[in-house]
């Protein structure tokens, strides 16, 4: 380093000012110490502490734990409890269905964000980010409006003659799925925009001229190149609806199960803590899997970006 | 402006053209970019377009190949009118300035995308991609992605992707830009070479005009729009049809006379007949003069400068009476090393028939 030589002996500075040099200019994992002693305490040890109350047998007495020892009893009767196979799997049916949804109406927009003009582009950024600006919750409670037996959906619906009875829409299955779509459809066009808005053009262009029509450059061109975008938001948006509670609780009616409110459920009111923290453990081994298959799935359409000094 | 005179040898008026461009016109809002262009290009022909950083080069082969529609005006490619014929039908390829090389396909797949577009059959696709790759030299590079390849060798990828079609008209907009300057020499033989064997009409952009020298059968000088000349290389360099391609093409010296009596006199005494009246601005080139020691003669300066270029030495010669600085280009000689800096020397002008008069 060229900046080496205007800073004082090693000898004379002080450990403070060493140590503040090692965070800001270190090499290895001198920079990441800040994070990882702020992430140790906020997220390390409280998981140790969860993992501890699913994997042990304790006595409690007046409130505190007396004696704690190893034990797989809580997993084992977790996983041959067919409520937790049916729960997980709703809510993995669930987040799958609306990460493919996400992909299947955020694509289009992203798409339109990079054949657009310019106000086009800027419009469809508000569009995006606006929604992010309110909180989920609002947002969810939108949907009560709108799909609401007097919501505007049935209403409409009424009034154009189509049906003669509102159709049941909330607390079901669809209006979580609706609800799920909406509020992670940002999630899921950011990646794509940010993506799409460093295409470089004339790569269009390019296959135009090689004779492609504008769905063979989508196909060919557009579309393989966005890969990243995708595997970002897929994963952005599977893990956030995967682990959603918001969403299931207000829109489900309170009736709908999935894991989060499940372990909900559990910690709160049924105070089985050791059942939250292996249903816990079962959501966040499963979110991993799929992450991983997500990003392997990524990293086999964009071999390409490897071995670039090969 | 004029169109540049085109002898016979030059227009190969026996065939109609490939590729028809009449009176192209393009503008940005209120800015004009091209106007009322127009060039003919025979087949097999190179075509260089030449001119200054934003006179509209670029603009004119995207309105051929179809990614900007022209204003007026008529491009047609064998006969065929381009104006209603979309981007990806048109007989025509591009090799991009920058390449434009798909990032996340082979070197074989980039070369066979025209193919696969047009459904060519794969066991005759990779063939023809084969064939092509060849042309460029560049077999055993086919599964290579493109950031796994030198500048040269994506450019020659580029130049394959586009031969693979075989496109009437071949468009290349500054293709040796990203390349060092040794290199390029060598591709623009190289390149000259392969589409000569062909039998390419091309039309090849750039702002360097040696590479236009070496690429080129004709050049059109563009300014601000226009086509100025079009005519070829040497008679671009020995007869420039106005005072802006005699100046940027070659280097030259000016000089503002008046015509009498049908003839303009030149600095050296001698006179050179022209159609032209009134002020007027005669242009000789720096090989055009000889410098010799000073001797009897109206034409008597000192040298100021020089340099040598190759075999040849450039002088600077600071006129007496004028303030011009007169450039002479004299074979570079063992015996005498020529004319020190300050030497007085005196001036003559070879053949006055080579001079050049403009309007002033
Ligand atoms: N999309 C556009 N909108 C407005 N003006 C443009 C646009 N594209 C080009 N121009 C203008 O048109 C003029 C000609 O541009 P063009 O790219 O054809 O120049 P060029 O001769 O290729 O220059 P260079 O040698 O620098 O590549 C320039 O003055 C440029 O500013
Ligand atoms: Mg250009």
């Amino acid at each position: 380093m060229a900046e080496a030589s205007y800073t004082a002996p090693l000898a004379t500075r002080g450990l403070g000012e060493r140590l503040v040099d090692a965070l800001l200019s270190g090499r290895g994992i001198w920079p990441a110490v800040p994070a990882i002693i702020v992430l140790t305490v906020v997220a390390v040890i409280p998981f140790v502490i969860l993992l501890s109350l699913g994997f042990s047998d304790m006595e409690v007495s007046r409130g505190a734990i007396v004696s704690q020892t190893f034990s797989l009893q809580h997993l084992t009767n977790a996983l041959t409890d067919p409520l937790y196979w049916t729960t997980f799997q709703r809510s993995m049916t669930l987040a799958l269905t609306t990460t493919a949804l996400c992909i299947f109406f955020g694509y289009p927009v992203a798409y339109l964000f990079l054949i657009g003009g310019r106000w086009t582009r800027r419009l469809i950024l508000v569009l995006t980010i606006a929604p992010l600006l309110t909180s989920g919750i609002v947002r969810t409670y939108a949907w009560l409006v709108i799909l609401g037996g007097r919501g505007v959906v049935n209403s409409t619906l009424m009034s154009l003659g189509l049906i003669d009875q509102p159709l049941r829409i909330m607390n079901t299955h669809w209006a979580v799925l609706i609800g799920m779509v909406q509020i992670h459809l940002p999630v899921m066009i950011l990646p794509l925009i940010a993506v799409m808005s460093r295409h470089d053009g004339r790569l269009v262009e390019a296959s135009a001229n090689l004779g492609a029509s504008r769905l063979g450059t989508l196909r060919t061109v557009i579309l393989p190149l966005s890969v990243p975008g995708i595997g970002t938001g897929a994963a952005l948006v599977f893990t956030l609806s995967y682990t959603t509670f918001v969403v299931p609780q207000l829109l489900g009616g309170g009736n709908y199960l999935n894991a989060a409110t499940m372990i909900y459920e559990q910690v709160v009111y049924s105070l089985e803590w050791s059942k939250g923290s292996v249903s816990s453990m079962i959501l966040m081994v499963t979110c991993l899997i799929v992450l991983v298959a997500i990003a392997l799935v990524t990293n086999h359409f964009t071999r390409w970006t490897k071995g670039r000094d090969a | 402006m004029m169109q540049g005179p085109t002898g016979p040898a030059t227009s190969v008026a026996t065939t109609s053209p490939v590729l028809r461009i009449g009176g192209v016109g393009k503008r940005f809002g209120t800015f004009t970019v091209l106007d009322d262009c127009s060039l003919d290009v025979a087949e097999g022909e190179i075509v260089t377009l030449l001119g200054p950083s934003g006179c509209g080069k670029t603009t004119l082969l995207r309105c051929i190949a179809g990614f900007w529609d022209a204003d007026s005006g008529s491009i047609t490619i064998d006969g065929q009118d381009m104006a209603r014929v979309p981007v990806n039908r048109r007989p025509v390829g591009v090799v991009f300035q920058s390449y434009a090389l798909f990032p996340h396909l082979t070197v074989a797949r980039n070369v066979g995308y025209a193919l696969r577009m047009q459904g060519v059959p794969r066991a005759e696709a990779a063939r023809r991609v084969a064939a092509a790759l060849e042309t460029v030299s560049l077999t055993g590079f086919e599964d290579r992605y493109p950031a796994q390849l030198s500048g040269g060798q994506q450019q020659r990828v580029a130049i394959a992707r586009v031969l693979v079609m075989e496109p009437r008209v071949l468009l290349l907009d500054e293709p040796f830009n990203a390349l060092d300057a040794k290199l390029r020499g060598t591709m623009q033989v190289e390149l000259r070479q392969l589409i000569k064997s062909l039998g390419l009409t091309s039309i090849f952009v750039t702002h360097d005009q040696e590479e236009a020298l070496t690429m080129s059968d004709r050049i059109a000088v563009m300014r601000a729009g226009r086509i100025e000349q079009a005519a070829p290389p040497d008679e671009i360099f020995d007869r420039p049809a106005t005072a802006y391609v005699a100046d940027f093409i070659g280097s030259s010296n000016f000089w503002p006379s008046l015509v009498a009596d049908g003839r303009v006199s030149l600095p050296d005494g001698q006179s050179v007949a022209t159609g032209l009246r009134g002020a007027v601005r005669v242009m000789a080139r720096p090989h055009n003069l000889q410098i010799a020691p000073p001797a009897a003669g109206p034409w008597q300066g000192r040298v100021a400068f020089q340099r040598s270029v190759g075999p040849l030495v450039e002088y600077h010669v600071e006129t007496e009476g004028g303030d011009a600085m007169v450039k002479v280009v004299a074979m570079r000689r063992a015996q005498d090393r020529g004319f020190a800096d300050g030497t007085a020397v005196s001036l003559r002008i070879v053949d006055p028939a080579l001079c050049a008069v403009y309007p002033a």
